[in-house]
């Protein structure tokens, strides 16, 4: 599961101007006929650095969104949720392996992007920065983040970039269990007691606020996002994917009897656009940059996996083992 | 100060707040070296590039792609893994252009090592299974694969392996694949719900 709201790299006015003029050409020739980029391919530096990033930061959100989810595997209600949530969170991290690896062909080792991620350098998906207070939370995860992932990822997935897009349709494929068990989830405790009723409702208003800021920002048209855009790297706006999100969702919530805390929240019939109250952007930036309730938890719980797995990965090594990246 | 967290786990573990040295960097290989995983769907059907693999050893590599790879869905027949270091990719070629168009040599006619080819019909897509060849090297081998299996479709992209650096499942242990009907639980069809919204509907109706 992804948000949008990349973090792509700032771009320098020359980055373009100093790539090969005709290799450029045949690399963009090649995209715009529909054909896919594979590694071994020539293409702009800019191209590599951005699918990097981005590519990085899903794979660590696989495994860091599956820390919130993980924490209700034991206490699930029953032995059949408890098996559903447990192959939901093995798929996540099977995800980020999956990415990993995709991002490992364009040239950075997986040793450094697990390292950027404990150190901080790297960012993953803002929303696993909340906590997952009651088990309503991790349904409203299962059910909503992940579909908000997938209206992202189904987006990407039609990208220029061979290794991610057959991930992509991979993990799209897996996601769609994900949806309907956590649909299952909050319709079970939505439509039953009052008291599994007040559970979900307040889950819904704790986690509203991350939702909307899922997507990110919003991405006014530049000329950094064209090019990204030309390339097939982006493949949709945070706005667009906002309002696909709202579209197909909001109604589904409403269905159920639960209400939205946004009083603004309405489709504009004759636009046919969502309106809302603006998103507070600078909480975002705030959880982003560090200040959020559980981004120290997430790192410390990482930092601690790395540190107390190390000597088991030491003790499996070869010798004379050398690194090759992955062929596709 | 040990962290605190909601996650009974969490706190069990321990785990200090603040640490007093900064995490020392991963060396090469922590996370081991890749393999390239490729399964059969079907019997009768070529085996398929899945995906790639870190593992310590071939059979771990095995173990990992079956949980990765074979996990749900689609039915597994069977499944073979290879070092990504012991294959040996050509160029990519596109726009209708075959990779093969660039082999000019003639097979050189030692027949002494047994190499697996594999093909690719579509960028984006993956690379499927051909056949076996014999030759004398892995360029003679590309040679022997262009003259033994031609192609009507241009051929993209050719990775060729030696034979015995490929772990293959074998075709008495086939009932380990018969776990997938378990497992219906990671499933999408699973879950259905919409009898019970039509209900809570009903009822708020009645209401």
């Amino acid at each position: 599961m992804y948000g949008g709201g990349n973090v792509f790299e700032a771009m320098k006015a020359t980055a373009l101007a100093e790539e090969d003029p005709k290799e450029l050409a045949k690399f963009e020739a090649r995209i715009d006929r529909g054909e896919k980029i594979e590694p071994k391919d020539w293409m702009p530096q800019l191209y590599r650095k951005q699918l990097i990033r981005m590519i990085e930061q899903h794979a660590h959100s696989e495994i860091i969104g599956a820390l919130p989810e993980g924490t209700w595997i034991t206490r699930a209600p029953g032995f059949k949720r408890k098996l559903a949530l447990m192959a939901k969170v093995q798929d996540e991290v099977g995800h980020a392996q999956l990415l990993y690896s995709a991002a490992e062909t364009l040239g950075k080792p997986r040793e450094q992007m697990l390292d950027d991620l404990v150190t901080g350098k790297s960012k993953y998906s803002n929303i696993f920065n909340y906590p997952a207070f009651t088990w309503a939370d991790s349904c409203f995860i299962s059910w909503l983040v992940d579909a908000g992932a997938i209206v992202n990822q189904v987006a990407n997935s039609k990208g220029s970039y061979g290794p991610y897009c057959r991930a992509l349709e991979r993990i799209c494929a897996e996601e769609s269990f994900h949806l309907k068990y956590g649909h299952h989830c909050v319709i079970h405790l939505a439509t039953g007691t009052k008291k599994q009723q007040e559970m979900m409702q307040a889950a819904v208003n704790r986690w509203w606020a991350p939702m909307m800021h899922f997507f990110g920002p919003s991405d006014k048209i530049s000329v950094h996002s064209d090019i990204l855009m030309r390339w097939k790297v982006k493949m949709a706006s945070n706005d667009e994917c906002r309002q696909q999100f709202l579209d197909m969702y909001v109604p589904k919530i409403w269905e159920l009897g639960l209400t939205l805390p946004d009083e603004n929240l309405h489709k504009n019939l004759e636009t046919g656009m969502w309106e809302f109250t603006e998103p507070d952007w600078e909480e975002f930036k705030r959880v982003i940059n560090g200040d959020g309730p559980c981004n120290k938890e997430r790192l410390a719980v990482r930092r601690m996996a790395e540190e107390r797995g190390r000597w088991v990965r030491k003790a499996l090594l070869a010798p004379k083992t050398k690194y090759v990246a992955p062929l596709a | 100060m040990t962290l605190k967290s909601l996650d009974p786990r969490v706190k069990r573990l321990g785990i200090p707040e603040e640490w007093d040295t900064p995490l020392s960097p991963k060396e090469t290989l922590d996370q081991f070296e890749n393999y390239e995983a490729f399964i059969q769907v079907k019997e009768g059907k070529a085996l398929e590039h899945v995906g790639p693999v870190h593992a310590p050893n071939e059979e771990m590599a095995f173990l990992f792609a079956k949980e990765q790879y074979s996990r749900r869905g689609m039915f597994c027949n069977a499944l073979c893994v290879v070092k990504t270091e012991n294959i040996i990719g050509t160029e990519f070629s596109d726009n209708g252009i075959s990779i093969y168009d660039a082999v000019t040599a003639q097979p050189s006619g030692i027949e002494n090592q047994s190499y697996e080819v594999f093909h690719l019909l579509k960028r984006g897509k993956q690379h499927k299974y051909v056949g076996t060849v014999m030759a004398k090297d892995f360029e003679d081998a590309l040679v022997v694969a262009k003259h033994t299996y031609p192609s009507q479709k241009p051929v993209f992209n050719v990775w060729i392996a030696e034979s015995e650096h490929i772990l293959t499942s074998n075709e008495e242990d086939k009932d380990m694949w018969e776990t997938l009907k378990e497992k219906q639980y990671r499933e999408a069809i699973d879950y259905k719900g919409q009898d019970r919204i039509k209900a809570y509907k009903e009822r708020m109706g009645q209401a």
